[in-house]
Formats: structure tokens, sequence, C-alpha cells
């Protein structure tokens, strides 16, 4: 399938009250620093918004944000532009643009110990309502790539694929694993 | 499969056509075959916009950075790199939206842009960081369910804006939904509308004395009128022409008190054809209407526009589309949703005084969903779409104060409703209010702003909504809007309270400041402006809204309106106020005066470094635009107590003051005699287009040159009142000029000038 507009959403844990116009400063500290891939243009912010966006990074292949939809904070990462390689080089890339994001992230002074993201559950979704609307010949047409991501990411855990909600919601999946496991583990397990 | 062939058959022939041209356009330019203006006014027209850092420039905080874009040389205008995000401006005529259109919004704002559909401050909606190669299939989504984007933006006729509430108002005379709706359909890409010099702006009201329709600030308005001739009651609008803000605002002047319903569509086609004819084209500061006008007289002006109608070969579309409009099925009334809910949610009854509104209709309600800072996520919009269904039969309208409004919401399922919207982080009380802060995009997003809008307009919704409740009714009741410039986008000359951005040099470092706007006049659809007062640091705002709203309450006459309380004090009571809060901290004592809101760059980092003794030195230009603010202050003053002449005189002297002050940075000997003065401004600022705005051009020089020239002065109390607001303008730009100048260095300098004399009066 040639999909592009792929997300990934990595959940995180927040340990201390955390104020979304906290991320400006930081978001801006990428864009002077080069400090994520992409080309980094602006930060937006949407804090105002009840499970919204959040803060933005945006950028020319594809935007960070710390998301709050559905009112569970995480990082984002979806690509806008076309890029090349098959479909699991995708995958591959937007997950590990996410968790790279959510590395660096939790790196910073300012969240030190308060940002904790976790990666034995990841939302992966398509921007793409032609090629991939929400439905169940999507999940099938995608699943053989969607499989074979989860088997780099988990390793020898089990996991399991569930389609979320129903359109016109756009496509998303959920990718768990059973036992709980770290970002770097699965930064280790993608670059090999 | 694409969008085009998923598509294809569910559109309009000539929509398809269309964007199938402008698909074409785009690929042409990219292969070099399309000139970069000829592009440019394209896409505008199709309203695909420019966004902030589109030349690929961006101050990140430590220095400018080139934004290296893949496709680095290929522009989609001049200075507009191809693959720099843009914005798309989508025309939702009378603000008028179905749940389905609703849901295709909230689609490809997902798709195409950052999951946010922004309601405008002329009932549009914007979506931001779009490609531009993603345009033409975002058009296909949106013309298959009937909206189309063509002259949303660019020299055209933009979105027919219409009271949100008409057709269920209480005081209107009648529904101008259905003409605001053939009007649209009239101008849009009507021959006669193709050649301006500048945008057109036409807009419906229901009635004369509420705000809705804001006709006095538009380039052509209506207002409903029914005339009764022998009992039968006969359908007309009162017109009126020429109004518009930007950077001097003109009140609309009446063109005919009563036209009749089926005369409007030849009447606004013989305007478009006299603007298009007569309007200036090259200088785009004085394209717009208002300045034909002006320069006209409206006598004048009628007199070709009747003309013009007299000559209009007969179109049947003028009677069709009105007829087709007006039997088009009305809102109706429908089955009354789900019924009083279980139980309340928390705060229903604060959220009913401000947001629901009992319609004409016995039963019914008008429910305005108040967004923030005008940004519904894709989510919330697809959840609106719902509830409108479910209690509001689909009927949904955009607002000009940035909001949603439901009508023909049945008044018992209203505690349903608000439970509902509650649960999708919408049921905010204050629709309207003080803490509703209304703000253009500002430095978020506009190439032209100077400060934060939204920024800002997001610290005082915070602050104001979190005390709201505590706050006494005269306060709760004012209007705060905020422009990001002087364009005016954010429309603060109509608000109790208005703000726009402006940049300040403190001891070598550029600070964000707002100018104030107090006293503008919202209802009456837009009836009188406000006047600037000065200008006071960004991060003082807040304390300023404290402080003068304090104030009102405390020194205010019984039932006194804020207006009018600014009114009888006058700007000279407010003046210490204003200058006390005036102060910048130095960098060293308060560094978060050098930055905006919610954005931590500091505007000039590097000249900070230049050493603690140059900035403290305070230079004698600094003084002397000081004294040219300080006169043009006594010139509104003089204004106020009715003394036009001297208002007029003074605020010229005041232009002249600031001229000399730049003129001194060159040549410091120079005599104050007005020829003198304007000599060597035209020859040393002029000539040479140091003063001249990036995007505004001469506009500004020629606010003095004209005053100068202006030998014989009819003195009145319009001109002085434009005049003032010119000087105002005036000022800023000489400012502007002088931040240029330094932020250049030495090599700022107009190296050809010698210090002395330039000119030859
Ligand atoms: S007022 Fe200025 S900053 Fe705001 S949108 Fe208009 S041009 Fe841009």
């Amino acid at each position: 399938m040639d999909l592009h507009r792929l997300g990934i959403k990595v959940f995180c844990a927040e340990h201390g009250p955390l104020d979304l116009p906290d991320l400006i400063p930081v978001f801006h500290r990428f864009i002077q620093g080069s400090s994520l891939e992409g080309l980094l243009i602006d930060v937006a912010d949407y804090s105002h918004v009840h499970h919204g966006p959040g803060i933005l990074l945006i950028a020319h292949e594809g935007n960070y944000a710390l998301d709050g939809s559905a009112g569970r904070r995480g990082l984002v990462y979806y690509a806008k532009r076309h890029s090349g390689g098959t479909l699991a080089e995708r995958l591959a890339t937007v997950c590990r643009r996410a968790l790279m994001a959510c590395r660096t992230l939790a790196e910073q002074p300012e969240f030190a110990h308060r940002l904790v993201f976790s990666g034995e559950e990841i939302q992966l979704f398509a921007n793409d309502r032609l090629l991939a609307p929400n439905t169940d010949r999507t999940l099938a047409a995608l699943r053989p790539a969607l499989e074979a991501l989860c088997d780099r990411l988990y390793r020898h855990r089990t996991w399991g694929i569930t389609r979320n909600g129903a359109e016109p919601e756009r496509f998303s999946v959920t990718l768990r694993a059973s036992a709980p496991i770290g970002i770097d583990d699965l930064l280790t397990h993608l670059g090999d | 499969m694409t969008w085009k062939d998923r598509l294809a058959g569910t559109t309009a022939p000539e929509l398809a056509r269309e964007i199938d041209i402008f698909e074409t356009q785009i690929d042409l330019k990219k292969q070099g075959k399309v000139e970069d203006r000829l592009f440019a006014e394209t896409r505008l027209r199709r309203g695909v916009y420019g966004q902030r850092y589109d030349n690929g420039q961006r101050h990140d905080g430590v220095g400018v950075r080139a934004l290296r874009f893949p496709a680095e040389t290929l522009t989609k205008g001049p200075e507009t790199l191809w693959d720099a995000p843009g914005m798309q401006r989508i025309k939702i005529p009378f603000g008028g939206l179905t749940p389905e259109q609703m849901g295709v919004l909230a689609d490809i704002s997902e798709e195409y842009s950052d999951g946010i559909c922004h309601v405008t401050t002329r009932q549009d909606i914007q979506l931001h960081y779009v490609h531009i190669e993603d345009t033409p299939d975002l058009m296909r989504r949106l013309a298959a369910v009937g909206i189309t984007t063509r002259e949303a933006c660019g020299n055209s006729v933009r979105n027919v804006t219409a009271c949100p509430i008409a057709g269920v108002c209480r005081e209107e005379s009648f529904d101008v939904s259905a003409y605001a709706r053939a009007c649209a359909k009239f101008l849009l890409g009507h021959p006669d509308t193709q050649d301006f010099g500048r945008k057109f702006k036409v807009a419906f009201s229901g009635c004369q004395h509420r705000a809705c329709g804001l006709v006095s600030m538009h380039d052509l308005g209506f207002i409903a009128r029914t005339r009764w001739n022998d009992g039968v009651p006969q359908r007309g609008f009162e017109v009126y022409v020429g109004g518009g803000l930007g950077a001097v605002p003109y009140q609309a002047k009446l063109f005919d008190e009563f036209v009749p319903e089926q005369e409007i569509l030849p009447l606004a086609q013989a305007i478009s054809r006299v603007f298009a004819r007569l309007g200036e084209k090259r200088n785009r500061g004085r394209a717009r209407i208002k300045f034909l006008l002006e320069k006209l007289g409206i006598e004048a002006f009628r007199e070709l526009v009747l003309a013009e109608r007299a000559a209009l070969p007969e179109d049947d579309r003028w009677t069709a589309l009105i007829r087709d409009a007006t039997m088009q099925a009305p809102s109706s009334p429908t089955p009354a949703g789900v019924g009083p809910s279980d139980a309340p949610a928390p705060g229903l009854r604060s959220w009913q005084a401000t947001n629901v509104y009992a319609q004409k209709q016995a039963g019914y309600a008008v429910v305005t969903v108040t967004l923030p800072l005008g940004d519904a996520t894709a989510w919330q919009m697809r959840r609106l779409a719902d509830l409108a269904r479910r209690y509001a039969g689909g009927d949904v309208r955009t607002t000009v104060e940035q909001n949603i409004v439901l009508r023909f919401v049945a008044e018992r399922d209203v505690p349903a409703l608000h439970r509902a919207l509650a649960d999708i982080g919408l049921g905010e009380i204050g629709a309207g209010a003080i803490s509703d802060v209304t703000a253009c995009p500002g430095t978020d997003t506009c190439k032209l702003g100077i400060a934060s809008s939204r920024g800002l307009a997001g610290e005082l919704r915070q602050r104001l909504s979190a005390k709201f409740e505590g706050l006494d009714p005269a306060v709760q009741g004012l209007h705060i809007k905020i422009s990001g410039c002087f364009n005016s986008c954010g429309q603060h000359h109509l608000a109790d309270l208005g703000f726009y951005g402006v940049s300040r040099k403190v001891a070598g470092t550029t600070v964000p400041h707002f100018r104030v706007v107090l006293g503008g006049q919202w209802e009456k659809n837009a009836g009188s402006y406000g006047l600037t007062i000065g200008a006071v640091p960004s991060k003082r705002i807040p304390d300023l809204v404290e402080r003068l709203t304090q104030k009102y309450l405390s020194e205010r006459e019984v039932q006194e309106p804020f207006r009018d309380f600014i009114g009888r004090i006058g700007k000279q009571a407010l003046k210490p106020l204003l200058d006390e809060l005036a102060v910048v901290p130095p960098y060293q004592v308060d560094r978060s005066f050098y930055s905006d809101w919610r954005d931590p760059r500091e505007f000039t980092v590097s000249d900070i470094g230049t050493g603690e003794c140059a900035g403290q030195v305070v230079s004698r230009i600094d003084f002397d635009l000081q004294s040219a603010e300080r006169r043009y202050f006594e010139s509104q003053l003089h204004y106020d107590r009715g003394d036009y002449r001297l208002a007029d005189d003074t605020a010229y002297a005041a232009m002249l003051e600031a001229a000399q002050a730049l003129i001194r940075t060159q040549f410091q000997d120079m005599s104050g005699e007005p020829d003198t003065v304007v000599g060597e401004f035209r020859a040393r600022f002029c000539d040479t287009e140091v003063f001249y705005d990036v995007y505004a051009g001469a506009k500004f020089a020629h606010y003095l040159l004209a005053r100068h020239a202006d030998r014989d002065r009819r003195y009145s109390q319009e001109r002085a009142r434009l005049l003032i607001e010119e000087t105002q303008l005036f000022i800023e730009a000489a400012y502007a000029c002088h931040t240029r100048l330094l932020e250049k260095g030495p090599q700022g300098r107009i190296p050809s000038m010698a210090a002395t004399p330039a000119a030859h009066p």
C-alpha cells in the first residue's frame, strides 16, 4: 500500500505536574539545536484546546507534538510528505522518529523524572482516508506490515494489534506488548 | 485511486474544472512556466495564502537561520518558497455550515493541516501549515460538499458575512441569510469583480442596533429594512459603502436608505464595476474602495454607480438567485432531541446566561459554543457535527467572534446539549464576553505579525476565565480584540479594549508592545471606532486590563457604559496609567519583557551582547520620537474637545516632528520649517525608500506628504479623525524605520547622504 501519512503516538506517564506551555521553550531549543530529525520550522501552541494536539513542533517532513487527544498524553510524530522506501521502512521511520523524540524530550532537565515514556502500548494511525479508511479491510491490508513491525519492536514478547474506533475517525490501531518495554530497547530493536 | 477519481461526478462540473485548472497551474509553476507574481495571485484567489517564514528565513532566538527546504529554489510567489507551509482559507458564506461539511473540514484539517479548524473574524475557516501540493485534493473534498475556496484571498470579493442568528433573531427585520447566500453566489467569479485593485468585503445585517453584521466596517454593507406600501410589506436594504478597518479605519457611508430586495444584486454589480474602473491599482495602500469614496465624495460616487446601474445589461440572475435563495427551506424547528439530561452538568446556569439566546421561535434557543481562540480540533468538529444533527437540525453558523452557534435547539434540550458540549471540552461560559478574547493569527502564522496576538489572547483568556464569575457584570460584558499589527484583522478598533502589536527599541533591544485602542463600539454594526492612546509592553497588557477595569468600576457613573466612561474621563486622565505601565525594566532585571507571550525567543539576543554602557544610552531620536508621540496625544485631546482644526494641525505637526527626528540622525542642524522637513524627508527617506515598510511600501510616508501638500485644507471632524489615525501610523513607521536602521548597523546609514541639506525645497 502506497501509504505515507503515517503517525505514531507513544504514551507517557507524568510524575509531577506538567503544563503544556512548559514544552514551548524546549521545542524552540530543539529547533536551535536541530535536536530532532527533519527540517524543524516552528512551534505551535494549542495548549488552550481540550484534548488537542497540545504543543506542536512543526517540521517539513512531519510534525512532532506532545499531544493530548482522547485525554491521554503522548508523544506524536506523523509524516506529512511522501518519503521513499517500502511500507515497512516507512513504518520503521515514523516509529524511530517518534521514539527518538521521546528519548530526547525525557532527557531534558525540565522533565527529568517527570515525563516517562513507555513502549508497551503504541498507537499507529494513518492520516489518509482515501488509502486507509478506518475499516477491517485496511487492517487486513496493513496487517503483514504491522505484524512485521511488532515482531521487530517487541522481539520475543507476545503482542497484539487492535483497531480503534470506526469511520469517520482516521484509521488507527494499538500495538500492545504483553510486558513493559522501554524506549531505548525499542530503539535498539529498530536499529538492528 | 485518487481523490479526483473518487469524487468524480459528485462535484459541480465548473467547480471540479476550476480545481483541475489550479492543479495544472501548480504543475506548470513547478516546471518554471508561470511567472511568480501571476502564480501568487492565482493561488491567493484560491485561498492559498503564505505563512510566516515562507521566505525561508527564521530568527530562532539566536540568529536568523535559513530554512533549507528540499525544493530549495522553487518558489510559489515572490520570496515565497514552494515547500514552506502555508495557510488555506476556506470561505463559509454567512458562516452557514452543515454537519456534513463540518465532517469534511475535520478530515482535511487532520490529513493536510495540524488537526485544528480555526474560525476567523470573518466567519471563514482557516487551516495552517498546509503544503501547496495538497491543496487541489483538499479543495476537491470541500467542493464535494458544496464549499469553494475560490476568491477567499487576493483582490476579490471575500467571504460574504451575515449575522449568525439571522432567521432566529428577535429583533431582525427579516432573515438576511438567503440574501447573503445569493450575493455570495452572484459575485463569485463574476466578470465585473475580477479587476479590483484590492479586496472587497460584503456584509449583511438584520438590524441597525446590534453588532452582528458589522456593516459599518465593510466595503459594502446591507441592513435589512421593511417598508410598508399601502399596507403591504416590502423587503429591502439600507445600503452602506466604503467602510473598512485596516491601518486607518473608515466608517461606511450611507449610499441609499432603501434598496428593494430585487435591486441589491444589480447594485452590487454596478458598485463593483465602478470600483474596478476607478479604484487605485498601483498603490495597494490606497486601493480599497474607501479611498475611492474619499476621493470622489459619496454624492459623485453615487451618481457614477447609478449611471452604471442604468447601463447594465439585464441579467436574469438578479432576481432568480434572490428568488431561489429565499425559497430554499428556511431553518425549521426540529423534533426535540433527547429531552432533559439525567442531571445537569455543573455550571449550567452560568453557561445559559452567556451562551444561550431565546429565539423568536417560541421554545427554541441558539446555543453559542465558545471556541478558545477560535480553535476546534478535528475530533471536536466531528462531535459538534453530531450534536448539530441531534439537537439543532443541522443548523450551524460560524461567528465573527470566532465561535460556532447551533440554532433551533429545543429549550428542553439545552441542559443535555450543555452536558454533551462539556464532555467534549466545549462547555465554556462567557461567549462574546470579556474572557472570549478575539485575536488574529499574529506572529503565530501571519507574515505581517509584529507581536503575538494569540499569545496575549491566550494569556488574557486564561486569567479572565479563571475569575469570570466573580467579575462585575459591567466588566463581564466588555469586548477585548487583538491584532498582531496595524492591519486590524483582529478588529481591535471595534473593541472596548483593543490592542495591536508594535515594537519598541529599549536600550538597543526590541521589546514587543501593544498599542492600546479604547472605546470602540461593537454594537450598532460597529458604530464607532476607538482611538489609540499609547503603547504598553506586551507583558504589561494583563495588568493594564486589570487596572483599567478597576478604574472603570470605581469611577463610573450609574449605568455608565465603558465607552462613555472612556469618553468622559478622556485620554488625559488615562495617560498616567499608560505612562506608568509603559516602563520597561532593564534586561538584566527582568528578561521576560524582551520576549513575547508563549514565545521564549528573544528578538535581538545579539544586541544584548553589545555592552552594558551602550545599552543604557538613550539617543536623541528616542526623545524626539517621544516628543512626536506627545504631540500626537495632544491632537487627540483637541479632537475630544471638539476643536477639529487644532487637532488636525497638531497631528500634522506631530508627523513633521517624527520626520524631523529621523532626519536629525543624519543631519543635526536642520531647521524645523515644514517645507525643509518634508523636502529632507522626501530626499533622505522616500527617494531612498528607507522609510518604506516592507509590506505597506510608501503608504505611511504618503500620509505626511499628502497632508503637507494640502495647503487649502478643508477642516472637518472626519478629516481630523483620519489624520490622527494616520499620524499614529506614521510615528509607528518612524520607530520601525529607526529600528531597521539600527539593526543594519553602520551600513544602515544612507551612504549618499551627507550631514548637510539634501533637499532643495
Ligand atoms: S492584523 Fe496583522 S498580524 Fe494580524 S492577521 Fe492581520 S496582517 Fe496578520
